[in-house]
């Protein structure tokens, strides 16, 4: 996520990805705000960082689709926290965010790597 | 599923912003709070926790926007800056509390009236019928063509034979009935009363889709023949009133009329029938067979329900196609040349309110109308006034960044916050407005006049209702735009150096906004001028007709009808009257009392022909048309009408005698143009007058029995004593005071004489001349109160612009009285520009009031269009008005210490 070309193309490029990259770590459980932007990190090698100024709007923005719910629980440490959750809606759409993603992927790889 | 979880979440953060924000902000110190613990772990021991606190604090970013592209992607954005900009003004308000006032209470004058008047609109133009698929139905009126000296009438009532033709022979129609409105003694309880109710085809309540609560309807059956079973249904009023709501009424015998019926059934609440009074249905078939059978006896409404998939145009072209049939069954009884009659469909909401009444309701939205044009114009010359005030404040946040939407917003939300302010306050008005318009009781008097019953039935209740408050809302609402938008446009219009530079206003910055206003103002003088010029001449109207002599002297003289005696036979009638006539004359503060069939100007009096029997008798249906009316001896004295030739009518005309006959002058001139008529026989249409020969014995001054503005007709009087008659009203000339004084020992009397017999319709004959001309009062009242309200705006408007533009100039008065300009010169200077505003206000306003009041033509009375009385009359009031507006600001303008405005510039 580094490339910056413009202030529109890059909002455009974070937005879609972040949200699949939250969506994907919900599928494995439901997690708090900053359970997941540990995950993704983690995952990544640290190579992805999760802003936090862009990590509450895009999962405010998928609630608002109802692709994920929340809920308040208490976390391992004893205190209140949001833990969202992917619903199938939620699913649906990872699933064609991934395949329209990997389109994109292949694509971008071919015009890198002409056979 | 995802709908419903993206629903509930939404509905959520609008419905508990703040919890949400809360929660937001709980969830926000939890990731720090979590991120603080892990660096501190990760350092182990080498950092303390508050520089772990920190360092995630550092690494979160922005905090502040976080939470605000949060909320704004919740939506709260919007909605914070709403409340955010609603706060502004309100402080705003309470700063400026005179201008705040003078606003709301502006738009508070015209939506209040524009509501009022909206719910009158409502209640009796636009609510829908309250039937069952109303657009459905449909009057049909027979039409007659033009024969000699009567027009030709499009919407005659039926008599039985011809609706059995039509019945008989349609296809479009799902359902019709006949219907008639009739006055019903109902006797046989603790009181005889007087219960207004109709005789109605089976097909009545089904056409309009009316189902009794209680017991049954009238059944096809029973519709065939005369002769039919009596039996009655109750309206929900009556069946409480006699039977205390019991539901075992059914089978129970009433007493109508004197013949017994048997109650089959109660209709639902508020059902009054297409006459919108009715109490109480008999079936159209429990008449005799000789009542129902002639042809010519028209006595009954035609009301009929269009059958599914029959358009307006297929109905009305198939009903063209009856009336013929219809003549061709019945033509004309003497006369075979005659030319034919036809019949005619239209749809029942259209025939709901007489034209007079919609035009006049039409006018009054209008001029409403004008009244809030001009409010808002008021209202956005006070905004452009303060926006050049707050120039400096707009220009201060454009400089330092605020986007101009942002500014336009926040002064719209003003504009339109003060409008809510006015709208509500408005409400208020309206609410004062629809009482003022049922007490000018348009329901009551309007009705009385020749308006078809069904005027009465969505006539009845004027209220602020749903529809009125949608109204209300929408026209506040569109206000707040109209007058705030273009004063934020410009203010916030970016030349923002000028502004900031110049410290505010000075003289020439103002001189473009300025012109703007000064049309604003031109504009509300011109719209007053058309108002006043409205009611102006609705204003000559009601005096031309209040000036106009009736014919009698209504002061002081009591009326009340008297229905028969139940169960009196014809002959003995004359001496029942007499028996009235002694015992009311010898009643204290009687000083005369007479009886008549009719009272004058209020409309619906008998008419018939008059043929001279000196003269070879004319074609039928070419004599000339009278107006027929019974009167005792004492009926000229009591009502003040003056004898012209000849004598009035003695105790000596009783049956028997030759038979007698007044004329009033109309009708001498028209019969006997040339001639004295006194002692000429003449036969009369009615009352057994035509077989016998009379003799005119005297002539009477004229009597306006239709209408005040109406000309006199031919009338003639027949004595009553000479063909007893059954309806009858009683004439009490009293000593003097209130003529009701006396009403309680009357119906007294009355009760003692006839103790089965209802006293109705009690009324003072001065109360019978107001309701006459009601509907030109309540058009006239309404109008010049508009008008006024127009003039006063429009005035307090010129006002405004001229001394906001004298104080603008006080330092260039200053310097111009430092150089020697006199107070006179100074005066001039600020009268030229109200002079500018009246000259153009007025002159556009003159002549769009010349072409406006043409539609006010059908509702005036003796009176041009262009009346030049009234249009100098309109001058004159603006002229002092202007001089009004402008005297103030002169004044204060020659007083100008020349010195002081220097200095203070």
């Amino acid at each position: 996520m580094a490339a910056k070309p413009t202030e529109s193309s890059k909002d455009e490029l974070l937005k879609g990805t972040l949200a699949m990259l939250i969506l994907q770590t919900l599928t494995v459980q439901p997690m708090h705000g900053y359970a997941i932007a540990q995950h993704i990190e983690r995952l990544s090698d640290g190579v992805l960082t999760v802003e936090q100024g862009s990590l509450y709007p895009a999962l405010e923005r998928l609630q608002q689709n109802g692709w994920v719910t929340s809920k308040w629980g208490e976390s391992p440490t004893g205190r209140r926290a949001r833990y969202y959750t992917i619903t199938a809606a939620g699913r649906r759409q990872l699933g064609e965010r991934v395949s329209s993603f990997e389109r994109v992927l292949g694509a971008i790889e071919r015009v890198m790597r002409p056979a | 599923m995802s709908l419903l979880d993206a629903l509930r979440h939404r509905i959520r953060v609008r419905l508990r912003p703040r919890a949400y924000l809360r929660e937001l902000d709980e969830e926000l110190e939890f990731h720090l709070v979590l991120d603080a613990m892990q660096r501190e772990h990760a350092a182990r021991g080498a950092m303390s926790a508050g520089d772990a606190r920190f360092a995630a604090r550092r690494h979160f970013g922005n905090l502040t926007s976080t939470r605000a592209r949060t909320r704004h992607m919740a939506g709260l954005g919007t909605f914070d800056a709403l409340l955010a900009d609603l706060r502004f003004a309100l402080r705003t308000f309470r700063r400026t509390p005179g201008f705040t006032a003078a606003a709301v209470l502006t738009l508070a004058l015209g939506v209040g009236a524009n509501t009022a008047i909206f719910s009158a609109v409502h209640a009796m133009l636009l609510r829908p019928l309250p039937f069952h698929e109303p657009e459905r139905l449909m009057k049909v009126s027979l039409t007659s063509p033009a024969a000699g000296p009567e027009p030709a009438n499009d919407d005659r009532i039926w008599s039985y034979p011809k609706f059995a033709v039509f019945r008989d022979a349609q296809r479009v129609f799902s359902e019709l009935a006949l219907y008639t409105e009739w006055s019903f003694t109902v006797t046989g309880g603790d009181e005889p009363e007087l219960a207004v109710g109709e005789r109605a085809g089976a097909g009545y309540l089904r056409a309009l889709g009316v189902r009794p609560v209680l017991g049954r309807n009238f059944l096809p059956e029973e519709d065939r023949h005369p002769g039919a079973p009596r039996i009655v249904l109750l309206g929900d009023a009556l069946w409480k009133r006699r039977f205390g709501g019991d539901s075992a009424v059914l089978g129970r015998a009433m007493t109508i009329d004197g013949e017994p019926y048997t109650v089959v059934g109660v209709l639902p609440v508020g059902f009054r029938g297409l006459s919108g009074r009715a109490e109480l249905w008999l079936p159209m078939m429990a008449q005799s067979a000789e009542a129902l059978g002639e042809a010519w006896g028209h006595s009954y409404t035609l009301v009929a329900r269009r059958a599914p998939g029959v358009s307006v145009e297929r109905a009305t072209e198939e009903v063209r196609r009856l009336g013929a049939v219809v003549w061709e069954n019945y033509p004309h009884p003497e006369d075979p040349t005659a030319a034919p009659w036809g019949a005619v469909a239209r749809p029942l909401d259209a025939t709901r309110v007489d034209p007079r009444v919609r035009r006049s309701l039409l006018v009054l939205s209008g001029a409403v109308g004008l009244v809030l044009l001009i409010a808002c114009a008021n209202v956005a010359n006070l905004f452009l006034v303060r926006a050049m005030g707050r120039r400096r404040e707009i220009a201060v946040r454009l400089a330092v960044g605020a986007g101009r939407g942002r500014l336009v917003r926040q002064l719209v939300t003003e504009s339109v916050a003060l409008a809510a302010l006015g709208g509500a306050a408005g409400l208020g008005v309206a609410w004062w407005g629809v009482k003022l318009l049922a007490a000018l009781g348009p329901g009551g008097p309007m009705r009385t006049q020749q308006l078809s019953g069904l005027g009465a039935v969505t006539f009845a209740p004027i209220e602020l209702d749903l529809a009125a408050f949608v109204f209300a809302a929408a026209v506040t609402l569109a206000t707040g735009v109209a007058f705030g938008l273009v004063p934020a446009l410009q203010s916030t219009r970016p030349s923002l150096n000028e502004a900031l530079a110049e410290g505010g206003a000075s003289p020439r910055r103002g001189g473009r906004v300025l012109s703007g206003r000064a049309l604003l103002a031109a504009a509300e003088v011109a719209l007053a001028a058309v108002l006043l010029a409205g009611s102006g001449l609705m204003l000559r109207s009601l005096e031309r007709l209040t000036s106009v002599e009736p014919g009698f002297d209504a002061a002081g003289v009591l009326t009340m009808r008297l229905a028969r005696p139940i169960g009196m036979a014809r002959d003995s009638l004359p001496g029942f009257h007499d028996r009235v006539l002694e015992r009311v004359a010898a009643l204290p503060g009687v000083v005369g009392v007479a009886l008549g069939d009719c009272p004058p100007v209020n409309g619906g009096c008998n008419g018939t022909v008059l043929a001279r029997r000196d003269r070879p008798t004319p074609a039928p249906g070419a004599e000339p048309p009278v107006g027929v009316h019974w009167a005792t001896p004492g009926w000229f004295s009591v009502l003040h009408v003056p004898l012209r030739r000849g004598r009035l009518f003695t105790s000596a005309d009783r049956q028997g005698a030759r038979k007698a006959v007044i004329v009033s002058e109309s009708a001498a001139r028209a019969f006997w143009p040339d001639e004295d008529p006194i002692g000429r026989p003449v036969s009369v249409g009615q009352g057994g007058f035509w077989d016998d020969t009379a003799y005119v014995v005297g002539v009477v001054g004229d009597v306006r029995f239709e209408t005040v503005e109406a000309a006199p007709k031919p009338d003639v009087y027949l004595p009553l004593a000479q063909s007893p008659n059954a309806r009858m009203m009683l004439f009490v000339r009293t000593a003097g005071g209130d003529p009701m004084a006396v009403a309680g020992a009357v119906r007294g009397v009355l009760r003692e004489l006839a103790p089965e017999s209802p006293v109705h319709d009690v009324k003072t004959m001065a109360a019978r001349l107001a309701d006459s001309t009601a509907a030109t009062r309540f058009s006239a009242v309404l109008l010049t109160l508009f008008g006024v309200l127009a003039l006063g705006l429009a005035t307090v408007g010129t006002y405004g612009v001229i001394a906001y533009a004298a104080a603008q100039r006080t330092q260039e008065i200053g310097i111009r009285m430092a150089l020697g300009a006199g107070r006179g010169d100074v005066a001039r200077l600020v009268v030229r520009q109200g002079a500018a505003i009246a000259l153009l206000g007025g002159g556009i306003g003159l002549a769009g009031a010349l072409a406006a009041t043409r539609v006010l033509r059908s509702l005036l009375y003796g009176v041009e269009p262009a009346d030049p009385v009234t249009f100098t009359g309109l001058v004159a009031l603006l002229a002092l008005a202007v001089v009004a507006a402008n005297w103030i600001p002169a004044r204060r303008a020659a007083r100008i210490d020349p010195a002081a405005a220097l200095r203070a510039g």
